[in-house]
């Protein structure tokens, strides 16, 4: 992630709602913006996975009081943020 | 022909059996109007979570924005201290719609993420091994008094910086604040009494947290009032809901997860085979099956025809039923079964939408330890009475105890 950094070169994300867990919080929404939306249930989807800073991602992922979001690198596969709280 | 449908919420049998009454109303008449209360009861699923995703139309200001008076009805001349017990519950932030209430909650919010909530399990752990020893050497408890009042009360404090010392005084006026949901004409008395020690307790608490801020909740809170979202007067009556909501429920997930399992020895006998596993479903499952709150209100912004043609009234209170919606047929295949292993469940036990329990993570989180900590330690648990009494309340689900033994 540093290396990336340093090369000023954002990954690509791969951003998951679970929608067994999602409850419509709405807190992702806040947590990045540019990257949550609402749908028509009013439950997060994801409107643009490289629409807000990887760390705004993840602090909306670990904000989410469901666990219900996974941040994985697109390319690689690594798996960048999961919770299971329950 | 159909016997008519009872108004009165605090009668023995809808207290001690919510689940007949509210599940009759979602049968027969989902979106219900009680005329005793002049209240609209929402009862089904689905309709419970559009209303709940739709907080433009429900609002959660009810207590400030509520033009009647308080129902059930109190003494009229305790009409003053109504103003005065709504002015205080109204500042809590869950009393607040948008865009107040976001900017109130992320002051607090990210305290309680999962992430966060999970620091606190290794003391969540040790205080109920400290209780189970104790009840241990006694050979019988109370789950309410012995177990599932110290375990949350004991945490929300250590978060919130109270000292130890000060444990059974906040523990009484929680009780005391908690006839906000009962029938009582003159119930007013009792919160306004408790409202008032709990100010006094807390303004120079908040004054210490301001001067010289700590990592505890209370400071979190408190810096609140540092970049301007909270009055003085919002930290302080915050602080009593963070106290008060920090406990009260998970007193009763304990309490009636423990009895859902003693009543059903084939899901205790389950668990047990492996609780570190199954101890998130089962809690998951005891949420849904017998839910430690039954009911929240909302007061409509504007008129709202609901599915099936009603029209909720502009400034109409509205009660939606955690209770029958967690048991929901259309929602939940075979929901009067209590299944430790049921998957999905998305059961509304900490409501849904914007105002999502903001404690949901440490409810979880105690509730599992305990369950787990009683699987490990008990072959069998059985009840000491024949008789489970529950608190007469419209909004807690609480038995008023729980004598158990063990073999």
């Amino acid at each position: 992630m540093d290396y990336d950094k340093e090369r000023g070169m954002a990954r690509n994300l791969k951003i998951t709602v679970d929608y067994n867990r999602c409850v419509g919080n709405a807190m992702c929404e806040q947590y990045a913006p540019n990257t949550f939306g609402l749908n028509d249930e009013r439950q997060s989807y994801v409107k643009d996975p490289a629409g807000d800073p990887e760390e705004m991602v993840i602090e909306a992922a670990t904000n989410c009081p469901v666990s219900a979001i996974k941040v994985e690198d697109a390319d690689t596969g690594e798996v960048l943020f999961v919770e299971e709280n329950f | 022909m159909a016997t008519a449908i009872n108004y009165d919420l605090f009668t023995h049998d809808v207290v001690q059996d919510p689940y007949t009454y509210f599940g009759r109303l979602r049968e027969e008449d989902p979106v219900h109007f009680n005329e005793l209360y002049e209240m609209w009861f929402i009862t089904r699923y689905d309709d419970l979570v559009w209303l709940t995703r739709h907080p433009e139309l429900f609002s959660n200001a009810v207590l400030k924005t509520d033009p009647k008076p308080p129902a059930p009805a109190i003494e009229e001349s305790d009409l003053g201290l109504y103003e005065f017990v709504r002015d205080f519950f109204g500042s809590f932030f869950i009393q607040y719609d948008r865009p107040e209430h976001v900017d109130m909650r992320k002051v607090v919010h990210h305290y309680f993420n999962p992430k966060a909530m999970e620091s606190w399990r290794p003391l969540v752990v040790d205080v109920i091994h400290g209780l189970l020893d104790e009840a241990e050497e006694k050979g019988s408890m109370d789950v309410m008094h012995d177990l599932a009042v110290p375990v949350p009360l004991l945490v929300i404090a250590q978060m919130l910086g109270m000292p130890n010392r000060d444990r059974p005084f906040l523990r009484q006026l929680s009780e005391q604040l908690l006839f906000i949901g009962r029938g009582e004409r003159d119930r007013m008395k009792p919160i306004t009494e408790a409202i008032q020690e709990l100010q006094e307790y807390l303004g120079p608490l908040v004054v210490e947290r301001l001067d010289n801020p700590g990592d505890d909740l209370l400071s979190v809170l408190a810096h609140g009032e540092k970049t301007g979202v909270y009055t003085r007067d919002q930290v302080v009556a915050n602080a009593v809901l963070l106290l008060l909501a920090g406990h009260e429920t998970t007193i009763n997930l304990i309490c009636n997860g423990t009895l859902s399992f003693i009543r059903h020895p084939d899901q205790w006998n389950l668990f047990k085979q492996d609780p570190v596993k199954l101890m998130k479903p089962a809690t998951e499952e005891c949420l849904r099956y017998d839910s430690p709150v039954k009911t929240i209100t909302r007061i409509a912004s504007e008129d709202v025809e609901m599915r099936g043609g009603k029209v909720l009234g502009k400034e109409e209170r509205i009660r939606w039923v955690i209770s029958s919606a967690n048991r929901d047929p259309e929602k939940f295949p075979e929901p009067e079964k209590f299944e430790i292993n049921r998957y999905p469940n998305l059961h509304v036990a900490f409501g849904s939408g914007i105002h999502h329990c903001l404690g949901a993570t440490l409810a979880r989180l105690e509730g599992q330890e305990a369950f787990r900590a009683l699987a490990e330690r008990f072959d069998s648990l059985h009840l000491a009475t024949d008789n489970i009494e529950y608190q007469p309340s419209i909004t807690f689900r609480s038995v008023k105890s729980l004598p158990v033994t063990w073999n």
